[in-house]
């Protein structure tokens, strides 16, 4: 019984040691029960209520310890009280089916339609040699019955039997460090760099913003993030008070305090972004003073929000979370979103402008730009668009007097 | 259709991708991160793109995905209006299609609701030269594969 209790409680280790931004919290929960690690970690302390929240679960689940497979769907679903966001962090399976080509196409569209949550299908350079077989690697989540769905899907085209296949368990953090991969350190306007964490950068002497996106948008090689970029260049001329709104990364809030801005104010509906931008505000060096991040004051409130605006470094911000809310606070307003949040929080977004002061929106496709400039004319003057690849910024000064 | 010079100069082709994913919805979360992150694609240009392209559809309304992906690591992708048993729920309002179509009757739609969905996938890059009528006689027979019956009008 011990043994089976050590082996899980190595088994809860593991997962809850993960390096994505959520589970770092959890695994300060882990080191206060086991005691493994040093103090050091414990910088969140806000997790103090969750800690003991979370040694209840553990005896718990101490006493399932003959139910290894339910083990881990029970600990994602207690993680899941203290970790909103464990979509992000579950495991996954991968099925790998082989079966003939002709059908192959057919056969992964029937596995969407019953369970699968993607498929894909190598190609090959030597088909014309290789026999009639392909495979399918398809993606399942853990709770999917995949026999049950690759019968179904086998019967739905009438093949008349089941393709031998292979399945695999895999933990959410190979695909994360898969697609960090594709990150490299990119420049954006002459002597800036975007860096990622973990390479290191090309030019020392430039000014250089170091990133980890984790799960939150804004890597800095996107045509919208660069367009808003070189406007943050040409507008920030030292002093300013800037809103970043729909932050993500945090990467256009801490760009601006590094151009000179004197203040920066991100906002987010995510709360993944909100820590994401909390680390890599750290990472460049930025005061708490300079740059404040929360999410958007209206959207709904989890224990979890709470937390995180009651932050001890944060709480010193709480009045200013005043000017946030303050209207025609800040001199230049950037809004990097999409289509549909542009046109819905147009009187929002423009409030917190000064008169006179800049309005950067973008993450709309040439397309889109009749729309949000008939939507924003009755706000903005002199509105410019620029364009790159097929991605448009509009930027414009509020009017002065408005009505 | 594709010209001689660009099938000449086309990139290999990597993998084929294949993913349902909620319009306006496109995350670096399961199940966009992990299908897209075993072939190292850029998985915040993918989820941008798609929502940006995904705008003028409701939200959360499962769009199909087909997604190209390139040795080079670079992708396109093309994206599909949902499924026409997804429509045919949605106006019949039913949850599952009938256990036995042909003998019961699930729900009852008219020609109205058959010829606004046929716009619809009409904008579809596949359908796009088909005649009108016919992409409603194949909707009419899906339906009746699912047991729902379409009427002229309602009684």
């Amino acid at each position: 019984m011990s043994l089976v209790i050590n082996s899980l409680r190595s088994h809860f280790f593991k997962h809850l040691l993960c390096t994505s931004t959520a589970a770092a919290a959890a695994s300060t929960a882990t080191a206060l029960i086991f005691g493994h690690r040093t103090r050091g970690i414990v910088g969140q302390s806000r997790f103090s209520d969750s800690v003991f929240f979370f040694s209840e679960r553990y005896k718990l689940l101490s006493q399932l310890a003959s139910k290894t497979a339910t083990f881990s769907t029970s600990r994602s679903s207690s993680s899941l009280e203290t970790l909103p966001t464990d979509s992000y962090t579950s495991p996954y399976l991968s099925v790998t089916i082989c079966c003939q080509k002709n059908v192959a196409d057919m056969l992964s569209e029937a596995l969407l339609c019953f369970g699968a949550n993607s498929t894909s299908i190598d190609e090959h350079d030597d088909d014309s040699e290789v026999g009639d077989e392909i495979c399918i690697s398809s993606i399942f989540s853990v709770s999917q019955d995949v026999k049950e769905s690759i019968s179904l899907a086998v019967d739905s085209i009438g093949l008349k039997e089941i393709p031998s296949y292979d399945v695999v368990m895999h933990d959410h953090t190979d695909w994360i460090k898969e697609s960090q991969e594709s990150f490299h350190p990119v420049q954006v306007i002459e002597g800036i760099w975007i860096v990622p964490e973990w390479r290191k950068p090309p030019d020392l002497q430039a000014t250089n913003i170091i990133l980890n996106p984790g799960l939150a948008f804004g890597t800095g090689d996107h045509p919208t993030t660069k367009l808003c970029l070189m406007l943050l260049y040409d507008v920030i001329k030292g002093g300013e008070v800037f809103l970043d709104y729909g932050t993500g990364s945090g990467i256009l809030a801490i760009a601006a305090i590094k151009f000179g801005a004197a203040f920066s104010a991100g906002l987010d509906i995510d709360p993944q972004a909100i820590t994401a931008a909390q680390h890599n505000a750290t990472l460049n060096n930025i005061q708490p003073e300079k740059l404040f991040l929360s999410l958007v004051p209206s959207t709904g409130s989890s224990t979890f929000t709470n937390e995180i605006v009651s932050k001890p470094t944060d709480r010193q911000h709480l009045n200013d979370k005043g000017v946030v809310t303050e209207t025609e606070k800040f001199h230049v307003v950037i809004a990097n979103i999409l289509l549909n949040p542009l046109l819905d929080l147009a009187d929002q977004i423009v409030s917190h402008a000064k008169p006179g002061a800049t309005v950067g929106l973008s993450g709309i496709i040439s397309e889109q730009v009749p729309r949000i400039i008939h939507r924003y004319s009755p706000f903005l003057e002199d509105i410019t668009v620029s364009k790159m690849d097929d991605w448009a910024c509009l930027a414009g000064f509020k009017k002065i007097n408005l009505g | 259709m594709s010209t001689l010079k660009e099938i000449l100069t086309r990139r290999p082709v990597a993998a084929t991708i294949r993913l349902t994913v909620p319009a306006g919805g496109a995350r670096p979360a399961p199940p966009v991160g992990p299908a897209l992150g075993q072939y190292r694609l850029n998985l915040m240009a993918f989820c941008k793109d798609f929502n940006a392209r995904t705008q003028k559809y409701k939200p959360d309304t499962p769009m199909a995905v087909v997604i190209t992906a390139f040795k080079d690591n670079t992708f396109e992708f093309t994206v599909r209006s949902p499924s026409v048993t997804w429509y045919l729920k949605k106006a019949a309002g039913l949850e599952k299609g009938s256990g036995r179509p042909g003998h019961v009757t699930a729900s009852s739609l008219t020609l109205k609701h058959v010829y606004e969905i046929a716009k619809v996938k009409q904008q579809d890059p596949y359908c796009q030269y088909m005649p009108l009528e016919s992409i409603c006689k194949s909707i009419i027979g899906t339906a009746n594969s699912m047991g729902i019956k379409v009427q002229k009008e309602f009684d």
